[in-house]
């Protein structure tokens, strides 16, 4: 292969850098631990090794080991690297500034010269020789964004340029310049050159060949010897670069020492690379380049010119990096979060559906011990939408059982639960988009004045909105008749609405049936897509009261009164044993994850458990039942099913098609006559029928108090 | 230990052995990749660490064809006001003895740590890719680049990619989950019909491990070793 046509400009392949993520780690972590905003140049150790391969050239590399240690120890110097064949250590120095401004303001020609002053004073004091790895240097400058994670840095490769550049009299692969003698022991006397950990990472060395073909390595301190001895001699350095017609960047400082300390007109070059960890002398050049006299060069006072900024993509401009996936604390909760979930799927439950989950938008009534749970518990599903309604503020006796509040909450009057569960949400997971809002819901049975009228109305449109624009409802209060307009609102629109309610020592989690106006949709047609169905078929025909599941008032035969006052204190103090609110909200959210993946919504008919089913599911999920009772003396639970009641005070037929006619002042004239809801759904009348009804036996048989069980 | 009731784990110490076995195996048949390297993790960096704790490394190895195409424009994210700023400095960037590169083929590494799990008692592959200037490649770029093949290993039940913080290193790579491992490892060596003893099978484990997730990378390693 000839080589370049003498006379032409010997041309250097520029190092290329290449900063491994662990470098902008250490180097964040020193920033925000150790330097603060202190920003002194920091001593960092670059590497390099010989081409490897023949299509690829080595990088110059910055790894976390480049920087000092972020440990709390003394040093200020990154650690002391020898002997590693594949880790030549360049010293180097970077300049992180602590704003962008700072980072174009950095006068980078001063830096460069700078960073040659010192090449050339060790050239000219002999430190060169004596530790040849000070030849190479590395400057980088930098700007760490720690906010957005942005890394803006830039490259230099400190070199003497030659004034007049070298030119270049014959370059081409070693192994056509050696002879076949030579080269076999330019080989082995380089393999053990980088086989010994004395030499190995020494990266700029002396190969001389005596009239027997035997080649030996040297130190460059040896220089005057070998010169005595008149034997052949080459300059040779660890080659990072790969072309066949240049060497690499090193070769430049190294050719200003040859010439401004020995004063050499003509060299001859190696430039020696590798294949797979031995010397490969075809992939390696030799070359002989001539100098002109450098006017002053001699002179240490007159400093050369340095070149070496790197180019990005061939323009003068620095680089970026954006390292938020692996440093940002967020985005790495969201994705251990999303990974946590479908390693359920891969390994549990293939046909999770974590798409519907991410998308679910949940509006929580109550933000007390069953709100603070069922928040908590829908996170852990992975749904990210969670309003929550309290119109409360937080109590000293509140932290203890309702999970998402501290101390800290309930000091000077106590935070309105609901921004204050909103927070916590957000320290648990940051990427939550969570809303609280605080308001009272309007309850039948608790009579408003005509000056509050106004802002009821306002309070029921507001409370209609927030069902819109929300696909599951729980209703998690701790009054009945708070319940009753949710519950009449989600009948009309048909979404999905559980109910969890505590007793002292027992609870009750149920998920509503559909609405009454709508058609059962033909299930083989059903997608799993839809999940509030049936909104399309509005036909007016109510379906059979029989075959709809019911609501949380469907059993009831009065209708929801003030139940608040004149009670008790410790029917005020809605008391329960502690353990059954997180049962509850679990099994709450439990339901409602399957009502999910049931391919009928909230159109699923109810299963109950019993024995004979154990571990046989259609669904991977379990049954869905309608409702689940629970009784803590007896460790007991169980499933039932209700079907809606024709005059049930929420979601019977009737008082959904006046509440479409009359809107509002239907609901106003619930809230404030107590006895409205029980006329129109006819409840009066069956309970007249009922007291009218003559029992003879009620004089003759005595029955017993604890036989009768109050609802 | 009797192989028969063995329930395919490792201990942290037989980890270890059996690191070194595979390295010394790797080292004599494998001559298309470089050595595996036994890095030291100690657990508590200020006392003097003990023998077991490292991992096995092997860095920079290539996994991307050549692909002209792809220039992934990474100053895309620079305003061009910097761009002017910086060019009316920059006097000396270029001098007549510097070689201007015109193209620049985007190659993609791969490093590869085995680390020992101890929650599963079996070791883990963990591994990160990146660009030849370091910037750090997201996992499905590092998919794209994977054989065909590994495609259908990754849906089979024992591989699947998750990202966690490396126990040493103290940042987010990747692994393959590691909770079937102990089942697969303990078919594998039961299906043969020889009954060997513990040893041959300490020697062989991490060889007939990564001989399987290996595979997700399209890392093969000759059948030369496999006796």
């Amino acid at each position: 292969m000839a080589k370049q046509g003498s006379g032409s400009i010997l041309q250097f392949a520029p190092l290329q850098s290449s900063v491994d993520e662990g470098f902008w780690h250490r180097l964040s972590s020193l920033k925000l631990n150790k330097f603060g905003i202190d920003d002194s140049p920091i001593p960092i150790s670059g590497f390099y090794a010989p081409c490897s391969h023949p299509q690829v050239s080595n990088h110059l590399t910055l790894l976390a080991e480049s920087l000092p240690s972020d440990s709390n120890d003394e040093s200020t110097m990154p650690p002391v690297i020898r002997g590693n064949r594949n880790r030549c250590s360049v010293p180097g120095i970077l300049y992180n500034t602590n704003t962008m401004e700072g980072f174009h303001a950095l006068y980078k020609q001063g830096l460069l010269k700078a960073e040659a002053m010192k090449i050339w004073e060790d050239i000219h004091s002999g430190k060169a020789v004596e530790d040849c790895a000070v030849l190479s240097r590395v400057l980088l400058i930098s700007f760490a964004d720690l906010k957005k994670w942005n890394f803006h840095y830039w490259f230099a490769f400190p070199a003497l340029a030659l004034d007049p550049s070298a030119t270049l009299v014959d370059l081409r692969p070693a192994s056509q310049w050696f002879t076949l003698e030579e080269a076999e022991s330019v080989s082995a006397a380089c393999n053990e050159w980088r086989n010994s950990s004395v030499t190995a990472d020494v990266p700029f060395f002396l190969v001389s060949i005596d009239s027997d073909s035997h080649a030996a390595v040297k130190h460059l301190k040896d220089l005057e010897a070998c010169q005595r001895d008149g034997q052949k001699l080459l300059f040779a350095f660890y080659d990072p670069c790969h072309l066949p017609n240049n060497p690499g960047w090193p070769l430049r400082n190294f050719l200003a020492l040859i010439s401004a300390r020995w004063n050499l007109k003509t060299v001859r070059f190696l430039c020696y690379r590798e294949n797979r960890g031995f010397a490969d002398l075809n992939l390696s050049l030799v070359g002989e380049a001539l100098i002109t006299v450098q006017q002053g060069w001699r002179e240490q006072q007159c400093v050369p010119n340095a070149v070496g900024w790197e180019l990005n993509k061939g323009r003068k401009v620095p680089r970026c990096i954006n390292l938020a996936k692996s440093m940002d604390p967020t985005r790495l909760a969201i994705s251990a979060a999303d990974l946590n979930l479908k390693l359920m799927r891969w390994r549990a439950l293939p046909s999770l559906n974590l798409e519907i989950l991410f998308s679910l938008k949940c509006l929580l009534l109550g933000a007390g011990t069953l709100g603070c749970q069922v928040a908590r518990m829908l996170m852990a599903w992975g749904v990210r939408k969670i309003t929550l309604l309290d119109n409360g503020r937080v109590a000293m006796s509140n932290p203890l059982r309702q999970s998402l509040y501290t101390l800290d909450d309930c000091l000077n009057g106590g935070d309105f639960k609901a921004t204050a569960a909103v927070r916590s949400l957000q320290r648990i997971f940051p990427a939550v988009e969570a809303e609280g809002i605080v308001m009272a819901i309007p309850m039948p049975g608790h009579p408003v004045s005509s000056q509050e009228e106004k802002s009821v109305l306002e309070d029921c449109k507001r409370l209609n909105d927030l069902i819109d624009s929300h696909d599951v409802i729980f209703l998690l209060t701790d009054t009945r008749e708070s319940r009753w307009l949710p519950t009449l609102l989600f009948a009309n629109s048909n979404k999905i609405t559980i109910t969890a309610a505590l007793g002292f020592d027992s609870f009750l989690v149920m998920r509503h049936g559909p609405g009454p106006f709508n058609s059962i949709p033909n299930l083989k047609a059903e997608t799993e897509n839809s999940l509030a169905a049936g909104m399309d078929n509005l036909a007016l025909t109510n379906t059979d009261g029989q075959h709809r599941l019911g609501c949380y008032f469907c059993n009831d035969v009065v209708a929801p009164t003030d139940s608040t006052s004149n009670r008790t204190l410790d029917q005020q103090c809605t008391v329960t044993r502690p353990g059954l609110a997180p049962i509850a909200s679990a099994l709450a959210v439990e339901l409602l994850v399957g009502i999910l993946h049931h391919p009928n919504g909230i159109f699923a008919e109810a299963e109950i458990a019993n024995s004979s089913s154990g571990g046989n599911f259609e669904l991977p999920l379990g049954i869905l039942p309608h409702q689940i009772r629970g009784s803590l003396p007896h460790f007991q639970q169980m499933t039932l099913l209700g079907h809606s009641s024709n005059s049930c005070t929420a979601c019977c037929s009737t008082v959904v098609s006046e509440y479409r006619k009359r809107g509002m002042q239907f609901i106003l004239q619930a809230i404030n006559h107590p006895t409205y809801l029980e006329d129109v759904t006819g409840l009066t009348e069956l309970m007249r029928s009922a007291n009218s009804f003559q029992l003879d036996w009620d004089d003759d048989i005595e029955v017993a108090d604890d036989e009768c069980v109050e609802l | 230990m009797d192989v028969l009731h063995w329930d395919g784990t490792l201990s942290a110490k037989d980890f270890r052995i059996g690191a070194f076995a595979f390295a010394q195996k790797w080292e004599s048949c494998n001559l298309a990749f470089p050595p595996w390297s036994w890095l030291p993790c100690p657990k508590h960096p200020w006392l003097a660490p003990p023998e077991e704790e490292g991992y096995l490394s092997l860095e920079k190895i290539c996994i991307s064809r050549p692909n002209e195409e792809e220039d992934i424009d990474q100053i895309s994210q620079i305003d061009t006001g910097e761009e002017e700023t910086c060019c009316s400095r920059n006097e000396d960037v270029l001098d007549d003895a510097t070689l201007v590169q015109s193209n620049h083929h985007e190659l993609h590494y791969c490093d590869f740590h085995i680390v020992y799990g101890s929650t599963f008692r079996v070791p883990v592959l963990y591994f990160c890719a990146y660009c030849s200037d370091g910037r750090p490649l997201p996992l499905d770029e590092i998919e794209k680049e994977l054989p065909a093949c590994a495609s259908k290993e990754l849906s089979k039940k024992w591989t699947f990619i998750t990202q966690e913080e490396h126990p040493c290193l103290k940042r987010p790579w990747y692994k393959l989950h590691p909770c079937g491992t102990a089942e697969w490892m303990k078919l594998l060596f039961l299906s043969d019909t020889a009954n060997p003893k513990f040893e041959v099978v300490l020697e062989l484990y991490l060889l007939s491990w990564f001989s399987v997730v290996g595979q997700v990378f399209g890392l093969r390693i000759s059948l030369k070793i496999s006796n």
